[in-house]
């Protein structure tokens, strides 16, 4: 194998062995000390990054940036096989850096957010779970392999908005956002089955260099990719998670929902791009999902009074941007556009905290009341339409209660009717210890 | 009662509110009695009210206890003489009460509860206890012989299941009403208050009502502009309410930190820091009723069951009765024979005194001893060493070299003792630091005017800095450079969350938000250091003096109703209070330094909870630097002179400030000093700064992110770091560590080491015969000192309760708080990060005067007199003739009889604490003892 590959396998592999060996410790009753963790975070970091600069300068020699690694195949089932694949080219690189450079820095951040917190160990442990999870989704060189991450990315974002597991409000919004995340991953399952079957392959190399997806079957591929998308980048009429998924510890807040989390389905979209962009159906799809979204996000964030969800629904409009720009074909401008927003947004959630510091400076170095804010295009709509797009917009669109009664409701229905009347489970009585006394006393 | 049902219904909201958190926007922390409406029932009895009240913990656990039990912190003799003040009587042949709490104390008895009671027993530790036969046979007659008792319930906390209907929308109306411009567009018709606001919001038409709330708009159509009282109580009637008074109280108490920054704002709007909103307790409860009345009418009973509720379960009741008995008379060595032989009413009296002393009971006996613990650990050697230092004053005692004022905070109490050590000729007092001079002040770069003065004070006195004449231009430049800062800084603000405009700073200029991201992260100090020089560069500083401070007064300002300044009358009196409260009446040294204090930090929603108390939450620098303007004034001098106090013309005061984040000491107007006083200056100055790294070092000691190391200038750099980083949740520790206030001379405490643990008042009660100073002293510092440490008491036993939990996932939320996550109630209290290394205490207060003098001033003031015969403080006296000490009991004051063991003696007091995290007692330091 060549260099180049090694490499690329070493900094994916390097978070996913941080993870292996620090939940092994854990579940061996090992009580990690924090500079234990710490040490070997900076370790996995310092092995991510170098190899990642590496690979880099070693692709910039060569002229050309990209670099593929073949592992073999996991397993083959009749004709279909599952092929261990890593691929990094212009797309994935800079995305690869950004995350390697974000998360690390929300790691150095996080040592000493969550200093002496009973949950250090398992912040640090979904930490490295998601990054590999990430650098997974980034670097996979097919989509079979890209699922992988994308369940890991999904399953660790769910555990640390859970993070504070005592109390009911983030484990409540933690179901929903994984209720969500389930659902959305049926398009990312249905898209995939259906590229083998149509293409016999879900490899980017095979599948995009042949052309194999045309006219309808490409249109149904893509639209369920968008599905999958829109799940994982909150868009419409899936937005509602968002949020929710503010309970978390706010580093993990800024990782997941201001920089690298969100942006994987806008990622997913650029990855499929031929797909996409093969018939003018999907790729209007996905400008109206994202044109819909950036309205939504905006209106939403408008009426929001909240530090964290007020960034959370920000970054909505922008995440809505970004699917416009991929469907109107501005690759370059997407990848930029989710670049610069991701780390503007990091430091946006890092410091929410001191927001109240910051409102303090402003005010008194203006000398009086801020500008009057909401009197832009504002301005100019009628009072009565103004307090309607309030209401509309303070109860976020009414989403939740729409899924709510079209969806959540009708499926909860089903299931308590397929399952059938419940029998009340019997009231548990000391009996057993009961009858240990009676004996004692004949 | 009233007849009127509206004047009813407004009594009765007026009263619960009483029940409500009483903090304000968080911007403006004040510390105070959570429970201050328990404050007529004695402190036992009132947390226990409270806890079943509110659902919260009154002590720490009895395991907690048990832990300190086994590490010394409690010892038996502090059991036992507790129990000794307990009333007693005999409950059968041979057992007194006494002897049957004691056992149950230590050895102890386990806890037991309904729900695993059985499982205990079947295969867990108290089947392990009856496997021998005795104890089988003693275990099987307890639960033959126990009676059925009904088991005293708490409401589970989560068993209002349309809550989780209603909650969601209410606190994002609250929110957004409250909001002090943080959303874009702030909420339409809030000038109708909150009711007005919410119909005109919640009437719209929409697509999809809400879950659970079908029919709202309909509701709120229907209400036909009617009051809040109105609408309060034709709901009342609708919902069917039997008991007005318990229905409002719940509801009032389902959200109590909305519920309760209503009420604040409604009794205080001027707290509201940026936009004042009409708010009403009345229109909050009416919303939320309305609400309430709808999800009801829904009928759908929202996402989850409730959970929490726990089936009656009477055989796990008489089990758990039966073990708590089994392990009380295990460790009296009971036998099954005797309890056999005890007649029917002999049981009854046995198993009654047994019961009653339940969990709740031995933990109210453990934590007594928790605290006599603390109450010998500080008075002995006090006692002990006031007995070695019997001449007091000292006789002709040298000039000291320079005198330093701090404040009484306890923080202050390690610099100030550094200070000694590395200046035995400085002597040092503590006054509350806003010095007496209650004023509103305005600095060059406010925009508004704050009270620097505690909050029971109204200051009638307006002070502005304003620049000197040469640099008047400076100041033009700098406030217009700081206005366009602001500006620039608003609208990259706004423009970032919008979508066009967002757009231009995320798609095109985002990628330069890098090099703050990771300098912030990575080198917060060298960022701060960095912005700092930007800062001195681009705005440039005029010096300043404070306006008006040393000239007569002017005229009355209009809008405030302010006088601007003092009068040399008013001046005279602040100054000679202050020195008189002090006991500094002679022997002035020529440079006499008054700090203020605050702290600075970021990433910190609670950073006002660790400036100064006195000067009403804010930082008082301006305090100690207007006093000393005053106290320059030759009128002033005059004036003094005229009072007996006769400050030699030498002597020059200088004001400061004292940051208790970053241990900067800064000192003010230092050009007008006379250039007779620079090697003064240059003098203490020198040793402050020895004093401040010194200090940094102390609090150090508590981090464990600093690597031990005796070099003192690191843990400055540590602790400065700490006040630059965004992601530090403890930049301090506060007052965590508070747990007792000496009101006296420093010179009786000298040389001894405090742990920062002390608030240290200075007061001389052999230059104050008529006690007038002492009435003055502790009318401020026991509502102060109290405050602090019953809020810290409270957040830290019952964190969630009381306090708001860790600070990892608080939101800001409309600049006036914080909640977890996106929707919750408004968290208020102190976060775990503030209260972790707490020692939940009563305060102690060592007051330098006799028992008879103490009870007669305490009695004066009505509010110290309930919180003393209350007993939520704890008040000793130190004899200033002989040194004898009395500790304040229900029944009197009881001479202290010291506990023998020696205090330890070291040299320094980093000796003392160097590679040690825990609480210390006090030691002797000798480098500190001073030299007079």
């Amino acid at each position: 194998m060549e260099t180049s590959a090694i490499l690329l396998c070493l900094l994916v592999a390097a978070p996913g062995l941080a993870f292996l060996t620090l939940s092994l410790s854990w579940l061996l009753g090992a009580e990690l000390p924090e500079h234990w963790v710490t040490r070997l975070t900076r370790l996995t970091f310092a092995v991510s990054g170098g190899a990642f600069t590496a690979l880099v300068v070693i692709l910039a020699m060569q002229g050309e940036f990209r670099v593929s690694a073949h592992l073999g195949d996991w397993f083959r089932v009749h004709h279909y096989t599952f092929p261990l694949v890593l691929l990094s080219d212009s797309l994935s690189l800079p995305m690869l850096g950004l995350t390697i450079l974000l998360t690390s820095l929300i790691a150095a951040f996080s040592k000493t957010y969550l200093h002496r917190e009973a949950g250090f160990l398992r912040f640090y442990l979904q930490l490295h779970l998601y990054f590999f999870g990430a650098l997974l989704v980034l670097a996979a060189g097919s989509f079979d392999l890209l699922i992988g991450g994308w369940e890991l990315v999904g399953i660790s974002s769910v555990l640390l908005i859970a993070f504070f597991e005592n109390r009911t409000g983030p484990v409540r919004n933690a179901i929903r956002v994984f209720a969500t995340y389930r659902t959305c991953d049926i398009g990312l399952l249905v898209g995939v089955f259906l590229m083998h079957r149509w293409a016999d392959t879900a490899t980017y190399s095979d599948l995009f260099s042949a052309g194999e997806l045309h006219g309808t079957e490409a249109i149904i591929v893509a639209l369920a990719l968008l599905f999958a998308a829109s799940g994982k980048s909150a868009q419409l009429p899936f937005s509602g998670w968002l949020p929710r998924a503010m309970e978390g510890p706010t580093p993990s807040s800024a990782i997941f929902y201001g920089a690298i989390s969100v942006h994987l389905g806008a990622y997913l979209l650029l990855r499929a791009e031929p797909i996409l962009l093969a018939s003018p159906v999907s790729a209007t799809c996905v400008v109206l999902v994202g044109g819909l979204t950036a309205m939504y996000g905006t209106l939403s964030s408008r009426t929001c009074s909240d530090a964290k969800t007020n960034l959370a629904l920000a970054a909505l409009s922008q995440l809505g941007l970004i699917f416009v720009e991929i469907g109107l074909g501005l690759t370059t401008l997407a990848l930029f556009h989710m670049i610069g927003h991701a780390i503007v947004r990091t430091l946006h959630f890092l410091r929410a905290p001191s927001m109240l510091h910051d409102f303090h400076q402003l005010h008194s170095a203006a000398g009086g009341p801020l500008p009057v804010t909401g009197e832009h295009y504002d301005q100019w709509l009628p009072l009565r339409l103004r307090l309607w797009l309030y209401r509309f917009a303070m109860d976020r669109g009414h989403l939740d209660h729409l899924i709510d009664r079209c969806f959540a409701d009708p499926l909860q229905r089903l299931s308590s009717w397929l399952a059938g009347p419940v029998a009340a489970p019997a009231p548990r009585t000391p009996q057993r210890a009961l009858n240990n006394v009676a004996e004692g006393l004949d | 009662m009233h007849h009127d049902p509206r004047e009813h219904v407004a009594h009765l909201v007026g009263h619960l509110a009483h029940y409500l958190p009483a903090q304000g926007p968080i911007g403006v922390f004040i510390h105070h009695n959570t429970l201050h409406a328990f404050e007529n029932l004695p402190f036992e009895e009132g947390v226990v009210a409270a806890a079943r009240l509110y659902g919260t913990e009154p002590f720490m656990s009895e395991a907690a206890y048990r832990r300190d039990l086994d590490r010394g912190r409690i010892q038996a003799r502090d059991l036992d003489t507790v129990l000794a003040e307990e009333p007693n009587e005999p409950i059968i042949a041979g057992l007194d009460r006494r002897t049957l709490r004691r056992a149950m104390l230590l050895p102890g008895v386990r806890e037991f509860d309904t729900g695993t009671v059985a499982w205990r027993l079947a295969e867990g530790d108290l089947a392990t206890s009856v496997r021998p036969l005795a104890a089988r046979a003693l275990f099987d007659l307890c639960v033959k012989r126990s009676s059925d008792a009904s088991e005293e319930r708490r409401p589970a906390a989560s068993a209002r299941p349309l809550d989780n209907i209603v909650h969601p929308l209410l606190i994002r109306l609250c929110a957004n009403y409250l909001d002090q411009g943080m959303a874009y567009w702030p909420m339409p018709n809030r000038a109708l208050g909150f009711l007005g606001a919410v119909r005109e919001l919640m009437s719209q038409p929409v697509f999809f009502a809400p879950h659970g709330l079908r029919g709202v708009a309909e509701a709120f159509r229907r209400q036909n502009g009617q009051d809040a009282t109105a609408v309060l109580l034709s709901l009342l009637q609708e919902l069917q309410v039997e008991d007005t008074e318990e229905f409002l109280r719940d509801e009032l108490l389902a959200l109590p930190g909305w519920a309760g920054l209503f009420h604040r704002l409604e009794e205080e709007p001027e707290l509201a820091p940026y936009q004042h909103v009409r708010a009403s307790l009345l229109d909050y409860l009416a919303v939320r009723v309305t609400l309430l009345a709808v999800a009801t009418n829904d009928g759908d009973e929202g996402e989850l069951p409730a959970v929490g509720a726990q089936r009656a379960n009477p055989e796990g009741a008489r089990l758990a009765r039966a073990a708590l008995l089994f392990d009380a008379l295990s460790s009296l060595n009971f036998t099954a024979d005797r309890l056999r032989s005890l007649s029917a009413t002999d049981f009854a009296r046995l198993e009654r005194e047994v019961q009653a002393c339940d969990g709740m009971e031995r933990r109210r006996l453990f934590h007594l001893a928790y605290e006599r613990r603390h109450e010998t650990e500080i008075l002995s050697p006090i006692a002990q060493h006031r007995g070695e230092a019997v001449t007091l004053p000292p006789t002709d005692e040298a000039r000291p070299t320079a005198q330093v004022f701090f404040c009484i905070d306890e923080r202050e109490e390690s610099i100030r003792r550094h200070l000694e050590e590395v200046a035995p000729t400085v002597r040092t007092f503590g006054a509350a630091g806003f010095f007496g001079v209650a004023m509103h002040f305005t600095g060059i770069d406010d925009a508004h005017g704050a009270a620097l003065c505690p909050v029971v004070v109204k200051p009638g006195h307006a002070i502005a800095e304003q620049p000197h004449a040469a640099d008047e231009h400076l100041l033009g430049v700098r406030k217009a450079r700081r206005r366009i800062w602001s500006q620039i800084s608003h609208a990259l603000y706004v423009s970032s969350r919008s979508l066009v405009r967002g757009w231009v700073s995320t798609a095109l200029l985002g990628l330069f938000s890098l090099a703050p991201l990771i300098t912030r992260v990575l080198a917060p100090r060298t960022a701060g250091r960095l912005r700092e020089r930007l800062h001195e560069a681009f705005f440039p500083e005029p010096r300043t003096a404070l306006a008006f401070a040393s000239q007569e007064k002017v005229a009355g300002d209009p809008h405030h109703e302010l006088d601007l300044g003092f009068t040399t009358q008013e001046k005279i009196d602040r100054v000679s209070g202050l020195l008189r409260g002090a006991g500094l009446v002679r022997n002035f040294s020529r440079i006499i330094v008054v700090l203020g204090h605050g702290s600075t930090s970021l990433n910190n929603p609670h950073e006002s909870a660790h400036d100064c108390g006195a000067c009403g939450g804010r930082r008082g620098g301006p305090n100690g630097r207007i006093f000393a303007a005053m106290a320059n004034r030759p009128g002033v001098r005059a004036g003094l002179k005229a009072m007996g106090i006769e400050v030699p013309e030498d002597t020059w005061f200088v004001g400061g400030y004292h940051d208790t984040c970053s241990d900067l000491v800064e000192l003010y107007d230092l050009d007008a000093l006379p250039a007779t006083h620079q090697g003064d200056l240059a003098t203490i100055r020198g040793q402050l700064d020895r004093a401040r790294a010194l200090d940094a070092h102390e609090r150090s000691r508590r981090f464990e992110a600093f690597e031990e190391s005796r070099d003192a200038n690191l843990a400055l750099l540590h602790v400065e770091e700490r006040a630059e980083h965004l992601a530090q949740p403890r930049p301090e520790y506060g007052h965590c560590t508070n747990a007792v206030c000496y009101v006296g001379r420093r010179d009786s405490l000298r040389g001894l080491f405090l742990d920062r643990r002390a608030f240290l008042v200075s007061y001389d009660a052999t230059v104050d015969p008529d006690d007038t100073f002492l009435k003055r002293q502790l009318g401020a510092v026991i509502l102060v000192c109290s405050g602090i440490s019953l809020e810290y008491y409270f957040s830290f036993v019952d964190n969630e309760g009381y306090g708001c939990g860790t600070k990892l996932p608080h939101n800001i939320t409309g600049l006036v708080g914080v909640m977890n996550g996106h929707a919750s109630d408004l968290r208020t209290g102190l976060p775990w990060q503030m209260v972790e290394i707490h020692e939940p205490v009563r305060i102690l207060f060592v007051i330098e005067t006799t028992p008879v003098r103490l009870e007669a001033t305490i009695l004066s003031n009505p509010y110290n007199a309930n919180l003393a015969k209350h007993r939520w403080i704890r008040l000793a006296t130190l004899d200033p003739e002989t040194g004898a000490v009395h500790v304040r009991r229900d029944h009197g004051y009881e001479p202290f009889v010291p506990e023998a063991s020696g205090t330890p003696v070291v040299a320094t007091s980093m000796d003392w604490y160097h590679g040690k995290r825990k609480h210390l007692p006090i030691a002797k330091i000798a480098a500190g003892a001073g030299k007079h």
